[in-house]
């Protein structure tokens, strides 16, 4: 009998319990959006400053699942309030196949460089490939890539400990953003110019028997970094990346970077490509993101802790504070991307 | 939006309340129970559950899972795959578990089309080589030198090496290696392709590349194990297991393996561990504190001292002892591995290993059609059997038969009823599963005549053209005698490995005995009938 009574008790708190809270979250909701975001941002999203800014300035909390910029756009979004990928083109797509977005912003950049190891860089130098000028290291992508077409080998280059072909490892083209970028880059070299529909027929063929010859690829840019930190320079002897993925490893684990770094080199292409995070509201509920994601000081985390470089913060400034040695105080050398029609043929000769 | 959410878990409490209030006295709480079910371990005891599908070699690490949960006061249940049967588990409706844990992160990549996988890291780092019995290591000139795959193809192609690997359409680490014969048999390409494959002098060769393989495996741990038992040369594993059978070799008195990492053919297992996102927080909260501690500085070094490559630096000064030099293993080696090749190429490759290239199976069901099998249990019996026998549904596991194949039929009570057989992948195959569902059920049950019935059908083959297994399903306790089974056994005078599979009432000892005296090993299908079925094919 008493321990129907105490039940009893513990049932009418709960209640009243439940009444108050719900009255009370009625006028303070949070909301919560969810939807497809590039891997590389999965950082800042898990940033815990971050989600306070967002639930404590605007009530709201932001739910993802991760996916390829250019898979998520052809992916069932039905459920999802917004998508987050990390270039323009991603949004040109959208739109040609699914109309007007509610509302687009861009909310930060980060321009497209090669990681290598020391030992890489320092034959690739060798060959006239790599320039170092004032600590910061550029690659000539036309030197790069006559080595790849002409399939020379790692040891040809003077490094007889890697297996294989000279390759830059990249996320998969038609999924994955860092990778497709890479493709227009690539595109641009071969094409000598900014490639658009009239050049790009002539250069496909070669663009595609580079990609053929990488097989598998990553769908991932978080995942390929991880994979060339950890599995070592045999590995992964050079990838292409975001500039802010290293930034974002250094600040978030400074003692690991400490004891790295010295083997860890950034290639600035010349000229590179910004790759620009757009984020797409898919319906009324996900434009609550992008002006959250423009916060002063989300932003101004956006470049300290996680490497993104924003409007608001001005860039130039403050390169010092990541302790990553070669970081370009600002990136002056860039191309355009190809339009979205060329892209998508780029996209098509590589499925 | 979903508002909702925050009020879930008070309803849940109401509800516990209502219990509460209405109920009898209390009960404690349930502790864990491992008993009958797919998981194959269960670490720490509560109710709060962290489920994780893993390839088996992370059994080792299971020390420091149980670590986790007393400290957390949490249960971690394991339940272990091939990392390919993780992969396909990743493409249905339902993935009934927290997190994956397979051998290396292709299969996530390749298996996540649903995008259900969050926060994949990569755990430890191991590359698969080869370890061979140091004398015969020595003698073949592998122990001071560089070593191609070709050199170890000639070794295999003069007879001098056989070895055991997992399957490659089960096991990473078959599959790993498998491609990595490709390439040196192709002549090693920039990467892959379809037009390679077709080629007829690669097929011949991969044939007999192929048929030095001496035993095969659904998983890799279990090969080791295997390996340490039995008497064997060689065998392609992981370099972390390696290290391991070394350790179980050397204590046991017997010759230890010598790692040899053949440079055009390494591949890289790197174990990520990734969430399942089913959209519950307090699960996705859990998980990240494990993965957070799996990748802390403590237990990164202790997984380092399982043989593993972990964090960023290289294998540290106070490791190095588990990477012994003698043993032929390289810490300081930079792990150079070949491509693997493109989705599509990489599913023709595992699809021609299981239709064509691998030695034929030979397999024999000794299938219990005692009384008490009648009713559910026979149903399940067929409904396992159509899995495997109808070659469409067999497909979708990599699990269907060449046309060389041989599958033959006992059913046994108390006596052998019958027996049927049945060569290559077409119809013959698909009418014993006419047959199983036709047969009645009836009288006791005596597997070791059945299995005896199926010893006197092994010998009308030569067994070195085939991975010959027998596979027993049974029920119940068995009347008979093991002791004439064994005289029949060493008669025989091969390894035929007597996998069985546990249902019902069945004596868990006298299949225990089987398996350790053949060096195979028991199967649960208690649970799940069906994916036990799939599990032991996948051993064969």
């Amino acid at each position: 009998m008493k321990t129907k009574l105490t039940g009893l008790a513990i049932l009418i708190l709960v209640i009243i319990a439940a009444v108050v809270y719900v009255f009370f979250s009625r006028k303070n909701q949070t909301a919560e959006i969810s939807g497809y975001l590039g891997g590389e941002k999965i950082g800042l999203l898990e940033d815990e400053e971050v989600q306070d800014i967002l639930k404590g300035r605007y009530h709201l909390v932001i739910d993802y699942s991760k996916a390829g910029s250019l898979d998520m756009i052809t992916a069932d979004f039905t459920d999802r309030d917004y998508l987050f990928p990390s270039n323009q083109t991603a949004l040109e797509l959208y739109e040609e196949i699914h109309g007007d977005p509610v509302q687009s912003q861009i909310i930060f950049n980060t321009p497209i460089v090669l990681y290598t190891r020391s030992a890489v860089a320092k034959a690739l130098a060798e060959q006239g490939i790599v320039r170092e000028e004032q600590g910061i290291y550029y690659v000539d992508m036309t030197g790069l890539t006559e080595e790849i077409e002409a399939g020379s080998s790692w040891s040809d280059l003077g490094l007889p400990q890697l297996y294989g072909h000279v390759s830059v490892g990249t996320t998969d083209p038609t999924k994955s953003n860092s990778g497709n970028m890479f493709a227009a880059l690539l595109a641009n070299t071969l094409c000598q110019a900014v490639a658009d529909e009239q050049n790009i027929g002539n250069i496909l063929p070669r663009l595609q028997n580079i990609f053929r010859n990488l097989g598998y690829m990553e769908s991932s840019s978080a995942d390929l970094f991880d994979q060339f930190l950890k599995t070592g320079m045999g590995a992964k002897p050079l990838i292409a990346g975001y500039e802010s993925q290293i930034l974002e490893f250094a600040a978030e684990n400074p003692e690991t970077w400490e004891q790295i770094s010295g083997d860890i080199v950034m290639l600035y292409p010349t000229p590179t490509l910004w790759s620009s995070h757009v984020y797409i509201a898919l319906n009324e509920a996900g434009t609550a993101g992008i002006n959250a994601l423009l916060d002063e000081d989300i932003q101004r985390l956006a470049w300290e802790k996680h490497g993104f470089r924003t409007g608001v913060y001005d860039v130039p400034a403050d390169t010092e504070r990541f302790g990553v040695s070669g970081l370009a105080p600002e990136i002056t050398q860039i191309s355009p991307m190809p339009d979205a029609a060329t892209m998508e043929r780029i996209i098509q000769a590589l499925s | 939006m979903k508002i909702r959410k925050k009020i879930l878990p008070l309803l849940l409490l109401l509800v516990t309340a209502l219990l509460a209030a209405c109920g009898p006295n209390s009960r404690p709480a349930e502790t864990g129970e491992a008993s009958a079910s797919g998981k194959d371990a269960v670490l720490g005891s509560s109710r709060e559950v962290l489920r994780i599908v893993s390839g088996s070699e992370n059994s080792q690490l299971e020390p420091l899972l149980q670590e986790f949960a007393n400290q957390e006061h949490i249960q971690i249940e394991m339940t272990y795959k091939g990392s390919l049967d993780i992969m396909r588990l990743l493409g249905d409706e339902e993935i009934p578990y927290d997190a994956v844990w397979p051998a290396s992160s292709l299969w996530i990549s390749t298996g996540d089309t649903k995008h259900r996988i969050k926060h994949a890291k990569s755990v430890s780092v191991t590359p698969v080589v080869f370890g061979i019995r140091q004398s015969l290591a020595e003698e073949l000139g592998f122990t001071d030198r560089e070593v191609s795959v070709d050199d170890l193809l000639q070794a295999i192609q003069s007879g001098k090496l056989r070895f055991c690997m997992t399957s490659a359409t089960q096991s990473n680490s078959g599959a790993s290696a498998y491609i990595g014969f490709l390439y040196a048999l192709s002549g090693n390409p920039e990467v892959i392709t379809s037009e390679d494959l077709a080629d007829d002098q690669l097929r011949t060769d991969m044939r007999n590349l192929l048929s030095g393989v001496d035993r095969s495996s659904g998983s890799s741990d279990w090969l080791k194990d295997m390996f340490v038992a039995g008497d064997y040369n060689a065998m392609v594993n992981y370099e972390c297991l390696i290290i391991q059978a070394n350790q179980e070799l050397e204590e046991q008195g017997k010759e230890t393996l010598y790692a040899v990492y053949p440079y055009d053919g390494l591949s890289l297992a790197d174990s990520p561990l990734g969430w399942v996102d089913n959209g519950d927080e307090k699960q996705e909260e859990l998980f990240l504190k494990l993965q957070e501690y799996l990748l802390s500085e403590d237990i990164q070094n202790q997984i380092q001292r399982t043989g593993r490559r972990t964090g960023y630096t290289g294998i540290s000064e106070e490791n190095r002892d588990v990477f012994r030099k003698d043993w032929g293993l390289q810490p300081d080696r930079v792990l150079s591995p070949i491509r693997m090749p493109a989705a599509d190429v990489l599913f023709e490759c595992l699809d021609l290993y299981q239709t064509d290239f691998k030695k034929p199976s030979l397999n024999v069901y000794c299938l219990d059609y005692s009384g008490s099998m009648s009713g559910e249990g026979n149903e399940q019996l067929v409904a396992a059997m159509e899995q495997l026998l109808i070659q469409e549904n067999a497909r979708k596991n990599f699990l269907q038969a060449s046309s060389e194949e041989i599958n033959i039929l006992i059913p046994f009570n108390d006596r052998v009823l019958a027996f049927y057989t049945a060569k290559g992948s077409g119809q013959e195959l698909e009418k014993l599963y006419d047959t199983i569902k036709q047969l009645r059920t009836g009288g006791g049950t005596d597997m070791y005549a059945a299995a005896e019935r199926g010893l006197k059908m092994l010998e009308q083959y030569d067994l070195s053209q085939y991975t010959p297994a027998i596979i027993i399903l049974s029920d119940g306790v068995s009347s008979g005698s093991f002791s004439d089974f064994e005289e029949a056994y060493q008669e025989l005078g091969q390894e035929v490995p007597i996998f069985s599979i546990m249902f019902g009432d069945a004596d868990e000892t006298q299949l225990e005995e089987l398996a350790a005296c053949t060096n195979a090993r028991v199967f649960d299908g208690r649970e799940n009938l069906t994916e036990a079925f799939r599990s032991v094919k996948g051993y064969n």
